[in-house]
């Protein structure tokens, strides 16, 4: 085959392959696109559900607290009350004019109070422990959400470059952009330290960038 | 009387994220998209604090943070910036611009309501 033959060869070849390019860049532009305002959709109303229920959550959990404290208080606390009840009846129950009757009955009472109390301390530790958990969930969950947005950034950006390539495969005969320079500059935009790793194949802190906030 | 903070991102839901923590804590929260959606909210109205992301469309966070510093009103509302950036040099592009405080995203909200508490006295 003649020189000029394999010329006519590539350029058809090329322009088969921006043809190509042409086509398939606006659907997975569209699809990128359509995918990312779905997942920000979805993570919405995900939000909106934990909005509804996040009130309730603070609620319990200052219930929680609540009730905690006034168990344990020893003064005004359903603790003091025990207290309370056994300064006033022990020394009652050693009255010599107390019949046998009226001793037990003071003691039936006395257990009857300490029995109640206990009952109430061993709900309140089992309630503080949970709440703290489910708010401790909540509170991961909201972290959790915030990858979305990662996600969504990056998609942004790498439609945005689809969409770059897109119109440098129909500028037709122009020059072809160099792909160091391409790089360079979709490196650039990244904000994120996962990015640039992923960008350059190595193996980074991933998805960890959060730190201690910085005050100035 | 509750206080106010303007959250500005461009994600909705990153919106929604901050003002359910910062609800929670007893603040009141408006929101703007954009630093010039943002910006129109300067209107006069008492805001005591601002948390800002810092890559948005039309107007970025830093470009923000510079013209509320610029307004005579605004001087003195602390800005913390929440943003996904974690490089030292935006850090310092922020903090020349006159932010108080850099949060990098994902955020827990006891950490954002702490750095919030901190800043908004």
């Amino acid at each position: 085959m003649s020189n000029t033959q394999d010329s006519a060869t590539d350029a058809r070849a090329s322009q088969a392959f921006v043809t190509l390019c042409a086509g398939v860049l606006p659907i997975w532009l569209r699809q990128l696109e359509s995918s990312r305002t779905q997942s920000e959709t979805a993570v919405a109303q995900m939000m909106q559900a934990f909005a509804d229920i996040g009130p309730h959550i603070h609620l319990a959990q200052t219930h929680a607290h609540a009730i905690a404290q006034a168990l344990t208080q020893a003064d005004g606390g359903t603790l003091g009350l025990v207290e309370a009840c056994e300064r006033t009846l022990v020394p009652l129950s050693d009255l010599p004019a107390l019949s046998s009757e009226q001793r037990q009955g003071v003691a039936a009472v006395l257990e009857l109070v300490r029995g109640a109390v206990g009952a109430l301390q061993a709900i309140a530790g089992p309630i503080t422990n949970e709440t703290k958990q489910v708010a401790d969930h909540v509170e991961n969950m909201y972290r959790g959400f915030q990858y979305q947005d990662r996600i969504s950034q990056m998609m942004a950006l790498l439609a945005a470059d689809m969409s770059r390539l897109q119109e440098a495969a129909n500028a037709g005969g122009g020059p072809v952009p160099e792909l160091e320079a391409w790089l360079t500059r979709l490196e650039s935009q990244y904000a994120m330290s996962e990015q640039r790793d992923t960008h350059n194949g190595t193996s980074g802190q991933g998805a960890d960038d959060s730190k201690e906030t910085t005050f100035f | 009387m509750a206080k106010t903070i303007l959250v500005i991102d461009d994600s909705a839901s990153l919106r929604q994220v901050v003002k359910m923590a910062l609800t929670g804590a007893g603040y009141n929260v408006i929101e703007a998209g954009d630093g010039q959606a943002a910006l129109a909210l300067l209107d006069g109205r008492q805001i005591n604090m601002a948390v800002c992301d810092v890559n948005m469309p039309i107007m970025n966070g830093i470009e923000f943070v510079k013209a509320a510093k610029a307004l005579a009103a605004y001087k003195f509302m602390p800005i913390l910036m929440l943003t996904t950036e974690s490089q030292e040099e935006k850090k310092e592009q922020g903090k020349a611009a006159g932010a108080k405080a850099w949060m990098v995203k994902p955020f827990s909200p006891t950490q954002l309501v702490n750095a919030v508490s901190k800043l908004c006295v």
